[in-house]
């Protein structure tokens, strides 16, 4: 079974990023587990967030490694398990949670529900369940880079499960075919839904595609948020240089179910308590704490400015109002205002 | 003290009624959880339906033989000690009419209903009667204070509708407004609503054709005719089922035998080889030869087939009887018969009285098989083809034989497709395996 | 003055488009070097360069997507479908991407995706096919058919300038064989407006795209025998003029509804649902449909033709909607 095996264990030695890089990113994988704690947890059981809810325990070094250091200019197109790009994107927590619990003021108005969201000011863009499309469209949005001779850079999240789509594959070849300056990250958590890896495709990794469609393709250890900084770094430098699109498999698990409605039974246990030994955000605390980047009050701290800050956003976003019935019938078109 | 009611369960996402066929306790008898109580009979499947708790039966409320709805309350079961109730009325019988016809049209004349596909000519709805226009028409009217069926009889468009190029000249022309107090005309539109199939059907609209005709009574034979064909089909639930059979060995069979037959006098044709096979099948299946007497199946001993006889004035079926005591030369020769006086109209009364099954012959013209109506009170009725020859597979190889076509109607209420096809396959093994 | 075929139009909107907005640039197989399988491209990738005239690999997904992506960065993508019946692959992309980002999250995607629908030219099942409804059907979406060369200009250059995807069904029968004058100046035909080909007082017949043609046969025919019809061009499906349907119908109290497309869930079922709510009673004979019927479209010359829509079904249908 492919599960337990990491295809790369951290990279020493590397340079370090900058130390309030480093903080960033332990604050913003903190963060965004216990965003997503309270709402799979908590406000899910308590009615009062309804429909589906998917979360990214576990994953939280992949989105936040890879983002912490892009441009404004630059461009995210997230997938599900993505929590901690919309958040470094500057999505505030008031606007997430205001969308997972329906209200006008979410991101999407009440038209969409939980992580379904976007926002162009921000360079975010909104996916569609139908995972795998965002990859034609990521091509797309670094083919408009090249044409204009914009040095921006896109990242292009999607899980294992997405690239079984056809949609998935013509995406990749456009984007390898026209070398456009777009980073495609895979967030291979080793189960769709109830599917393990062995049946959602019979190459041994992601990234061995890469090879088919003419790109380079790295893999790296998902769990370990410097590795993932380290590689998507260099893809994002190769693209910004025009060198063309990268290909990045990160090694990580799901730690939950496929949604707050699944209790993963089909899982074996024992991966959990293995990759329950190599979490990302416990693991990084122990490699910070051993070099004095960060100490344990210091992180304790860190833990309760966010736990506060969730707090004021929940008590904010559940007294914002319903949208109207007829808000139906608005935005299905350009209208002029 | 506790009561649990029993009710008529559903026994199928389509059902919703039931019959009780037999209770297998009665009132005072103790039963047990589970433990059977009555058996119904629906739709699809008769079933045992067993208790939902152990006491006694205290009361039951419907009776064998009726029929009610999913989730009555049939029973109850009680402890014992309380008293049985007074005898509860019977359930009411549902409704077994089809769901109700749609409401004539609005008084006021009908129109066809807009968005109707391409005819190649407007359908007459039976509902129609007086005054045809449309909603526009109807429009214009109502606007200008206009009785529609001023122009009764003068509207220029397909089966005189009102048009409007027609209301529209009528005002043109000064036609008059119509004064406030008059009702609109009924148009027969409210007359037609809510038909039942147990009433008597609406009688046909009048008719309506506008070419030259000649008019002529029916003779007595006709009108008995007409009767008996529209009483049959309304009695009897008809279906009819087909066999194509190999005629070889009954034609090898009648070419032998001919010439010895001709010389006692006895012209053979195949039919008495019909009646013969149909004499042994009806032996084998009895029900075929009976009839339905309100809920109870008269099987008949006597086998008497009935042959049709097509005469210029009519059709009537001479019985032979005890067909089955009959051989093939005794057949041939009661066949003739029949047939000659029949056409010479010296037929008795009793040679048409107590037929328990007909033989048809709707082939005569060529034709390739009939659909008969059953002669009543029979249950089933035989209609011959035409023998033609025809290739056909036999041995994985094509020969050529002369086929028929047989068809069966029969009276589906007491008899199943399954006993017919039966009934039939033994006919035609009997037929094709024909010894000369 | 020379006329300017139907193809030529649409090349002509898209070059002005591109000259005069450089966000504009098409995309498609076999746009560049080879100009266009029905040459709608010809000499634009020596005129605007190969990051404006891309040739892409056979992926109607990757395509559209690619298109979206760019759309979402504020270019004017127009996607060629090499033939429309091949949109169906771009499908998931254009109704659930393309169709709801403004709903979902005010994200407009501004693009055209074109291709050549409809038969009459011996292309069999996957060349001819009329598969507007698919879209007609996604709200989101905006959806045109020309039948015109002047409409085929004013509305690609509508549809590239409009905010909202568009799809755009060219008929590729009228590419060469309808011509017409041309304004030399900028103009543009308003999405959404329907035109009338033939003014009338007896029948409305309402149609689009190559069907016109066969209306305005038939209405010279049936014109001698005193019969006026009146010919409504649909232009535009979604948004479709409603307001121009119920008008004719009120003026001349019965339709006939003709379409190319087959029957069920075709465009007339939904016009004879709307004329039958809004102006029951101007009518004063049922709504009649012409339609292909419910069948793949058939290569063998008798059976395309006996598919397709003909003037003597107008005329027929015309005669019995007068006689009744």
């Amino acid at each position: 079974m492919k599960s337990n095996i990491l295809a790369r264990d951290a990279v020493p030695p590397i340079t370090l990023p900058p130390a309030k890089t480093i903080l960033d990113m332990l604050y913003y994988m903190k963060l965004t587990r216990e965003l997503e704690f309270r709402i799979e947890r908590k406000l899910y059981r308590q009615g009062k967030i309804v429909g589906g809810v998917y979360v990214g325990r576990g994953q939280e070094a992949i989105a936040v490694g890879s983002c912490i250091e892009l441009r404004q200019d630059d461009v995210v197109c997230p997938s599900h398990r993505d929590m901690g790009a919309f958040l470094i994107r500057g999505m505030t927590l008031r606007t997430i949670l205001a969308q997972y619990m329906a209200r006008k003021t979410g991101a999407s108005k009440g038209r969409e529900g939980n992580m379904h969201m976007g926002d162009l000011s921000k360079n975010l863009i909104a996916f569609v369940s139908m995972l795998g499309d965002n990859v034609p469209v990521a091509a797309g949005i670094g083919l408009s880079f090249k044409m204009r001779g914009q040095d921006r850079v896109a990242l292009c999240f999607f899980g294992d499960g997405a690239t079984s789509r056809g949609d998935w594959h013509e995406g990749i070849n456009m984007a390898s075919v026209f070398k456009v300056p777009v980073v495609f990250i895979c967030n291979n958590n080793q189960y769709a839904y109830s599917t393990p890896l062995e049946r959602q495709m019979a190459v041994e990794n992601v990234a061995d595609r890469a090879q088919a469609y003419g790109l380079p393709g790295e893999i790296v250890d998902g769990n370990d948020i410097l590795a993932v900084w380290d590689a998507s770094t260099r893809a994002i430098e190769t693209a910004r240089a025009g060198k063309g699109p990268t290909l990045i498999e990160c090694k990580t698990f799901r730690m939950t179910g496929h949604s707050a409605h699944d209790d993963a039974g089909y899982v074996p246990p024992e991966l959990f308590e293995f990759w329950e030994e190599r979490d990302p955000i416990n693991r990084f605390e122990q490699f910070l704490t051993e070099r004095g980047l960060i100490s344990k009050p210091g992180i304790d701290d860190m833990q309760q400015r966010i736990s506060h800050e969730i707090d004021e956003a929940i008590l904010a976003a559940e007294k914002d109002p319903f949208p109207e019935p007829g808000d139906c019938l608005k935005d299905v078109y350009y209208e002029e205002t | 003290m506790a009561e649990t009611k029993v009710i008529m369960p559903q026994m199928g996402e389509s059902i919703f009624e039931g019959t009780i066929t037999k209770w297998l306790k009665k009132k005072g008898d103790r039963i047990e959880r589970d433990e059977a109580l009555f058996e119904i009979s629906t739709d699809k499947i008769d079933s045992e339906i067993p208790s939902p708790a152990s006491g006694v039966v205290q009361d039951i409320l419907v009776k064998e033989g009726q029929t009610v709805q999913i989730n009555t309350v049939v029973a109850v079961i009680g402890d014992g000690s309380a008293k049985p109730a007074a005898e509860a009325p019977p359930a009411k019988e549902p409704a077994q009419e089809a769901p109700k016809m749609k409401e004539g049209p609005a008084p006021g004349g009908g129109g066809p209903v807009p968005g109707v596909e391409e005819e190649t000519e407007a359908e007459e709805s039976p509902l129609d009667e007086g005054v045809r226009s449309s909603p526009l028409v109807r429009r214009i009217a109502k606007e200008r204070g206009i009785d529609v069926s001023a122009l009764a009889g003068k509207g220029t468009g397909i089966n005189g509708r009102i048009t409007k190029r027609d209301i529209l000249s009528y005002i043109e022309q000064g036609g008059k407004a119509a004064q406030p107090s008059v009702s609109p005309p009924q148009s027969g539109g409210a007359a037609r609503s809510a038909g039942l199939v147990n009433q008597t059907p609406p009688s046909p609209p009048p008719m309506k054709f506008t070419g030259e005709v000649e008019r002529v009574p029916l003779t007595a034979m006709r009108k008995a005719i007409a009767e008996h064909m529209v009483m049959s089909r309304k009695t009897s639930a008809h279906v009819t089922t087909l066999f194509e059979v190999d005629c070889s060995h009954i034609v090898k069979a009648k070419e032998k035998q001919q010439a010895e037959f001709q010389r006692s006098g006895v012209k053979l044709t195949v039919t008495p080889f019909f009646v013969q096979a149909a004499a042994n099948a009806l032996k084998r299946f009895p029900v075929v030869n009976s009839s339905l007497d309100g809920d109870t199946v008269v099987y008949k001993r006597p086998i008497n087939i009935g042959i049709a006889v097509n005469l210029e004035w009519g059709l009537i079926v001479p019985v032979i009887k005890n067909a089955d005591e009959k051989n093939l030369f005794g057949l041939a020769k009661a066949v003739n018969d029949i047939g000659e006086r029949a056409r010479n109209k010296k037929l008795t009364p009793e040679d048409v009285k107590d037929g328990t099954f007909t033989i048809t012959n709707p082939g005569q013209y060529g034709g390739l098989a009939g659909t008969p109506i059953i002669n009543q009170p029979q249950v089933a009725i035989m209609g011959m083809g035409g023998i033609k020859k025809r290739a056909v597979v036999i041995d994985d190889a094509i020969a050529i034989r002369p086929m028929i076509m047989l068809s069966l109607s029969f009276d589906h209420r007491v008899i199943d497709g399954a006993v017919a096809d039966q009934f039939m396959a033994d006919i035609q093994k009997q037929l094709e395996n024909w010894q000369s | 003055m020379a006329l300017t075929t139907y193809v030529e139009a649409i090349r002509q909107g898209i070059w002005e488009e591109m000259e005069k907005d450089e966000r504009v640039f098409v995309l498609g197989e076999d746009v560049g070097i080879y100009g266009g399988a029905f040459k709608v491209t010809a000499g634009m990738l020596e005129r605007f360069g190969e990051w404006r005239i891309i040739d892409t690999p056979i992926s109607e997904s990757g395509i559209v997507g690619a298109a979206i992506g760019a759309a979402l960065m504020g270019m004017r993508p127009v996607a060629e479908m090499q033939f429309a019946d091949f949109i169906s692959c771009a499908f998931d992309q254009i109704t659930n991407f393309a169709a709801k980002c403004r709903y979902r999250w005010g994200a407009g995607v501004p693009i055209v995706v074109r291709g050549p629908s409809g038969g009459g030219v011996h292309g069999g099942p996957f060349h001819s096919q009329n598969p507007e409804m698919y879209f007609v059907h996604t709200p989101g979406l905006k959806v045109v058919c020309p039948a015109t060369a002047y409409d085929a200009k004013g509305l690609i250059k509508a549809a590239i300038r409009d905010p909202d995807p568009v799809i755009y069904f060219e008929h590729k029968f009228l590419y060469r064989r309808v011509k017409e004058d041309l304004p030399a100046d900028d103009f543009v035909v308003p999405i959404g407006k329907a035109a009338i080909r033939r003014l009338g007082t007896d029948i409305t017949v309402v149609t689009y795209g190559a069907m016109l043609y066969i209306a305005l046969d038939a209405a010279k025919e049936l014109e001698k025998e005193g019969i006026d019809l009146e010919v409504l061009d649909l232009r535009s499906l979604l948004p479709f003029d409603k307001e121009a349907v119920i008008e004719s119908v009120k003026k001349t109290n019965k339709v006939i509804l003709l379409h190319e497309d087959t029957q069920i869930g075709g465009f007339a079922g939904e016009l004879a649902a709307i004329i039958s709510e809004e102006a029951f009673e101007y009518l004063d004979g049922p709504i009649r449909r012409i339609t292909a019927p419910d069948t793949p479209v058939p290569y063998s010359p008798p059976l395309e033709e006996f598919f397709l829509p003909k003037v003597s079904d107008v005329v027929r249908v015309a005669h019995e909607l007068y006689a009744y």
